[in-house]
């Protein structure tokens, strides 16, 4: 093997990585933000993070509302958030999928029981922030055979889909008792799996993407700017 | 013989994987339930629980009517009512038998009992969620046995399809749901109820 077919392999190399991170990042997100007044928080006010869960044919996941805060509790400005499980649990049964407040004149309503507002104060709540959505799995094309036999096994084919992750959230200022906006993300992206032998992954983080853009809009938007 | 010894491994790989799909799976029910944040009530009251309740178990059959999940949700049910009752009155007394509640000076006997329970799951309803249903027969009774209110109460928990979760998991998680979804429906309307109003109000 001479020098000109090694820089040659290499060169191959670096366009196929660069090709392969290009399709990993091919993820697109759309942000709208829709404000009803003004906001500002203090250092020693918190925010909770909560998922809506009444619907019947899905319900946000857990796992992107810790994500959304975490990203929301770090980096500058950062916020101090009230972890889900942790107030739900200190608010039982007042915030359960089947009582929770959906409208903020319920929770005026809620905020009159003593136990409620002695909770709220405790946690220091300025602000709750309602997320709505799910990640759907649309389009999908081409399939994998995988087989096993005495002498090895693998895969072979072709496969992609698209995630479209849709999530909303409604922000209530628990001072004034009302809404003070809405921000709503949509991220698309597409993945792929070819397999030669072995599958190689190269999914696009649709969901991942969605929480970081909503959760620096969150932190902007509660900061007041 | 290396290809001899390869060959052994998988095909006793095969048999365990083969044996392992036969057979009913037990789930027995486990979860952490918080205490109410709630106004207590200024009420004795005395609880019993029967062995329906105790033990109750429900068996999900297959559409090829082979038992396929036994779930066990009694010691559960109990666990979440030792912690929602204390929370909601004055004082909570745990009886064995109706026998022992005249001289406990109790202002009534809470009786609950499990009437269905039923189970969805998502290779069945072809959704992405794991459902449970619960229907419940709650028994107000004075100390003597006589009954003051008798009301139906349903309760529902679901949980969505996860790639690493386990079936059994998701159905424990499923029916934790439920049962918390019981407990905050019965403290908030417990004194709601006709009959229990009007008692509560006439004592």
């Amino acid at each position: 093997m001479n020098l000109y077919s090694l820089s040659k392999t290499s060169a191959m190399r670096q366009l196929l990585l660069a090709a392969l991170v290009l399709l990993v990042s091919c993820t697109s997100t759309t942000i709208d933000e829709f404000r009803q007044g003004e906001t500002g928080i203090s250092s020693t006010e918190t925010v909770v993070i909560l998922g809506r869960r009444q619907a019947s044919d899905y319900e946000t996941r857990a796992e992107f509302v810790s994500c959304v805060g975490e990203r929301m509790g770090r980096g500058e400005n950062a916020l101090q958030i009230v972890p889900e499980q942790e107030f739900v649990d200190a608010m039982f049964p007042w915030f359960e999928p089947r009582t929770a407040p959906l409208r903020t004149r319920d929770l005026e309503r809620l905020m009159a029981e003593n136990v409620v507002a002695e909770t709220m104060l405790d946690f220091g709540v300025r602000y709750i922030v309602w997320l709505d959505g799910f990640t759907e799995r649309t389009d999908r094309s081409g399939s994998i055979s995988c087989t096993i036999g005495p002498g090895g096994a693998g895969c072979f084919g072709f496969g992609s889909w698209e995630d479209d992750a849709n999530f909303d959230a409604r922000i209530w200022d628990i001072a004034s008792m009302s809404s003070v906006g809405t921000i709503s993300t949509d991220a698309t992206g597409q993945s792929y799996l070819p397999a030669l032998i072995i599958p190689i992954p190269l999914i696009a983080r649709v969901e991942a993407n969605a929480c970081s853009r909503l959760a620096d809009q969150l932190k902007n938007f509660v900061n007041g700017s | 013989m290396k290809n001899t010894g390869l060959n052994r491994s998988l095909l006793l790989l095969l048999l365990l994987f083969g044996l392992s799909s036969c057979g009913v799976s037990n789930v027995v029910i486990d979860g952490s339930f918080p205490t109410p944040n709630i106004n207590k009530m200024p009420i004795a009251i005395a609880v019993y629980y029967d062995d329906a309740l105790k033990d109750f178990a429900y068996l999900e059959y297959s559409e090829t009517g082979q038992e396929e999940f036994n779930i066990e949700s009694g010691k559960s049910h109990v666990q979440l009512f030792n912690v929602v009752l204390p929370a909601m009155f004055d004082r909570v007394v745990f009886v064995d038998s109706m026998e022992e509640v005249p001289t406990l000076g109790v202002d009534a006997v809470f009786a609950p009992a499990i009437e269905e329970f039923q189970l969805a799951l998502p290779m069945k309803t072809k959704l992405d969620v794991f459902e449970v249903w619960i229907k419940y027969n709650m028994r107000l009774l004075t100390p003597t046995g006589d009954y003051i209110a008798d009301w139906v109460l349903t309760s529902y928990g679901k949980t969505p399809t996860e790639t690493f979760r386990s079936v059994e998991g998701a159905i424990n998680d499923a029916a934790v749901v439920a049962l918390r979804d019981l407990a905050s429906s019965f403290a908030l309307s417990f004194n709601q109820v006709p009959e229990v109003r009007d008692w509560l109000n006439n004592r």
